[in-house]
């Protein structure tokens, strides 16, 4: 009875001697520690994301490749949340909590922002996401994606249908998962605001992962919509516009957003109407050229898919270790935020905004997208404009 | 509005094809097939890989991929005949909601969890009456509907295989004492099931969403289309499948309750329980 009280006693010293050593704080404070890194992601789940962390992981690689920031290792970890929230509040503690990241770097998650952002503002950590996905990576001080957002495509894709397509009734029609639709209103709201145009209607009753879009294609065809804005994840979209070739309607453009931007739409899309319009998020991968030959060469040798997911993550890594490049001195959480905070902004080719964390309120400032298209026939994105369409500052 | 219900007809006859095979499962070899779509799906899938990965022609592809669909259907049936020839219709229908999982996970790991390339074997309207278009595909699945439902009509009342069928179904110890061979007549029905399926989801899925989530759950409104004739009737499943199908496009046109679209299937489950049980006294129900 008193061996076992001392097996105990000595476990739970024990125990309490590694959770103190856990907890000394000490990531990349000292000579030769690696410098602790991780995101959130959707990897598996009814929508998945799982291309920017790889493509974050690859950069980070690289580096430590090349010997690392200022002779530092990273360490990156990158965590599924499953698309659900109590997973997605458990990663996050995870990493913040017991691993002591200084920043959390390239994920790409269907909730984690909404869910987390709370918690990132109280621990005081920022957060880069690869492709902010929900609503939550855009409205806090505490996260800022790579990315445009859905939100602002939206704004995109709407004033591209109508100021250089010059087309009129353009019908909106919105899936909607958790609390996103005030947000989509807005961009819409934006659109009005810049060209004082108005869709002739808004239908957000879409159902993600329908099996059949068929009846809300016909509700559209007899309302007299000559343009359908639409923000499906790729399977929907492609079930969007079989639904209307079904129907004969073969004048209708289509103005999608990133999201359907990849190859695998593009070889199921033979008729496509009067064409789909695609404001890219990052500069156009599409045919081989100089600005994006960096990162195809990366994802080429780590074997992970050209999308525009992997293009955010990319980003995001690539910010990330310029931060940390200039930062003198001990890398610690304080350091790194420290040096978000007062970073002059990064310019990239990829991206049509020059990147900047800064101590804004809220940073959704990435407004620029290339118009790229896809036509009846070709089964091919093609380069649709030769400069960015940017939001018009108001 | 008459639109609608008419675009709503496609999906109509894919349920109603489906409940056609529920129904007969349920009533031939007293199984609730919940891995019925999730057969077809990966029937399909298979077809879409013969045809984007090795180059076949489509019909070819197509005609592997069914074969593929009913041969899955016969090895659950070969299963269930061996291991749970005695148990009662639940468990056996609980057990294949194993192999719907597992086919939804076989079908991620193989074929990635993106939607397929599909090439349409059948595509784009097939005529316009009034200005309301009638697309290829909702001709091809409605009439495959009925076909199915009278050609099982007839096997079941004019055949000796329909005759010995519906002795196994009703009475399969007697009807094996006397000499019936239930085991091979069971997994045929399952293989002709199967088949049935497959060729149905190769039909419609290039003109709809077809990743491998969506394809399997079709099975809800199928259950929901087969309740209408309670798992016996094979007119009543037509009929439902069709109503249902009808009855979504309906609702999607209007925007007052088109949010109630997502759950038409579950409501149509509930109204029609609460309609059939509704002579019941409670202590006689439970």
């Amino acid at each position: 009875m008193k061996r076992h009280l001392v097996g105990t006693v000595a476990i739970a010293a024990a125990t309490l001697l590694v959770l103190s050593g856990c907890a000394g704080g000490d990531s990349a404070g000292g000579e030769g520690a690696p410098i602790k890194i991780g995101s959130v992601n959707t990897i598996s789940g009814p929508a998945t994301f799982p291309e920017a962390s790889k493509a974050a992981a690859a950069v980070f690689d690289a580096v430590n490749a090349d010997g690392g920031v200022n002779g530092h290792k990273i360490e990156y970890k990158a965590l599924d949340d499953k698309g659900d929230p109590a997973t997605a509040t458990a990663s996050a503690r995870e990493l913040v909590g017991s691993d002591e990241v200084v920043a959390l770097v390239g994920g790409a998650s269907l909730l984690e922002c909404e869910i987390n952002q709370g918690y990132y503002t109280q621990e005081s950590i920022l957060s880069i996401p690869g492709i902010g996905v929900d609503t939550g990576c855009f409205n806090t001080p505490n996260i800022a994606p790579a990315n445009v957002g859905p939100f602002n495509d939206m704004t995109l894709t709407l004033l591209y249908g109508s100021e250089t397509l010059k087309l009129d009734n353009i019908c909106v029609l919105l899936e909607i998962a958790g609390s996103t639709r005030p947000t989509y209103q807005a961009a819409i709201d934006r659109w009005t605001e810049i060209t004082g145009k108005k869709p002739l209607y808004i239908d957000d009753t879409l159902p993600y992962g329908a099996p059949d879009y068929t009846p809300y294609i016909v509700k559209a065809k007899d309302a007299g919509c000559k343009a359908l804005a639409v923000n499906p994840i790729e399977p929907d979209a492609i079930g969007q516009v079989k639904a209307a070739n079904a129907q004969g309607w073969d004048d209708v453009t289509w103005l999608y957003l990133t999201s359907v931007y990849s190859d695998n739409f593009a070889k199921a899309i033979s008729d496509a109407g009067a064409g789909i319009y695609v404001p890219a998020e990052f500069y156009p991968f599409t045919e081989a050229n100089d600005i994006t030959a960096d990162w195809q060469s990366l994802m080429a040798e780590n074997d992970i898919p050209l999308t525009a997911f992997s293009q955010g993550g990319y980003l995001a890594a690539t910010y990330f270790i310029d931060v940390l490049k200039g930062i003198e001195g001990d890398i610690t959480r304080e350091s790194v935020t420290k040096a978000l905070h007062e970073m002059a902004p990064i310019e990239n080719p990829m991206s049509g905004t020059p990147w900047v964390f800064g101590t804004a309120e809220t940073h959704a400032d990435q407004v620029a997208g290339w118009p790229i298209k896809l036509t009846s026939g070709t089964n091919k994105w093609e380069l649709s404009g030769d400069d960015w369409l940017r939001i018009p500052s108001n | 509005m008459l639109q609608g219900a008419l675009a709503g007809l496609a999906a109509g006859g894919l349920y109603a094809v489906l409940a056609v095979c529920l129904t007969l499962m349920s009533r031939l070899v007293r199984v609730v097939n919940f891995a019925q779509a999730a057969t077809g799906m990966f029937g399909g899938f298979v077809a879409v890989w013969f045809v984007s990965e090795i180059g076949l022609p489509i019909w070819l592809g197509a005609l592997i991929g069914v074969l593929v669909g009913g041969a899955l259907s016969a090895l659950i049936g070969w299963i269930v005949a061996t291991w749970l020839a005695e148990a009662d219709t639940t468990t056996r229908s609980a057990m294949t909601v194993g192999p719907l999982l597992l086919l939804i996970s076989l079908s991620f790991i193989l074929f990635g969890n993106k939607p397929q390339p599909f090439d349409p074997i059948i595509a784009g309207p097939a005529f316009t009456i009034g200005g309301v278009v009638i697309s290829q595909v909702t001709v091809a699945t409605v009439t495959m509907a009925i076909v199915v439902a009278v050609l099982c009509k007839l096997v079941l009342s004019r055949t000796s295989v329909g005759t010995k069928l519906r002795a196994l179904s009703e009475r399969p110890t007697t009807a094996e004492l006397i000499g019936i061979p239930s085991k091979p007549l069971a997994i045929a029905v399952w293989a002709v099931t199967g088949v049935i399926s497959a060729l149905v989801i190769i039909i419609v899925a290039p003109s709809q969403s077809n990743d491998a989530t969506s394809l399997s759950m079709l099975i809800v409104p199928a259950a929901a289309a087969a309740l209408l004739g309670g798992f016996r009737r094979l007119d009543l499943a037509v009929i439902g499948g069709l109503v249902l199908g009808v009855l979504s496009g309906l609702v999607a046109q209007i925007g007052e309750v088109s949010l109630i679209r997502n759950f038409l299937p579950f409501l149509f489950i509930v109204i029609l329980l609460l309609w059939t049980q509704r002579k019941e006294v409670w202590d006689a129900a439970r």
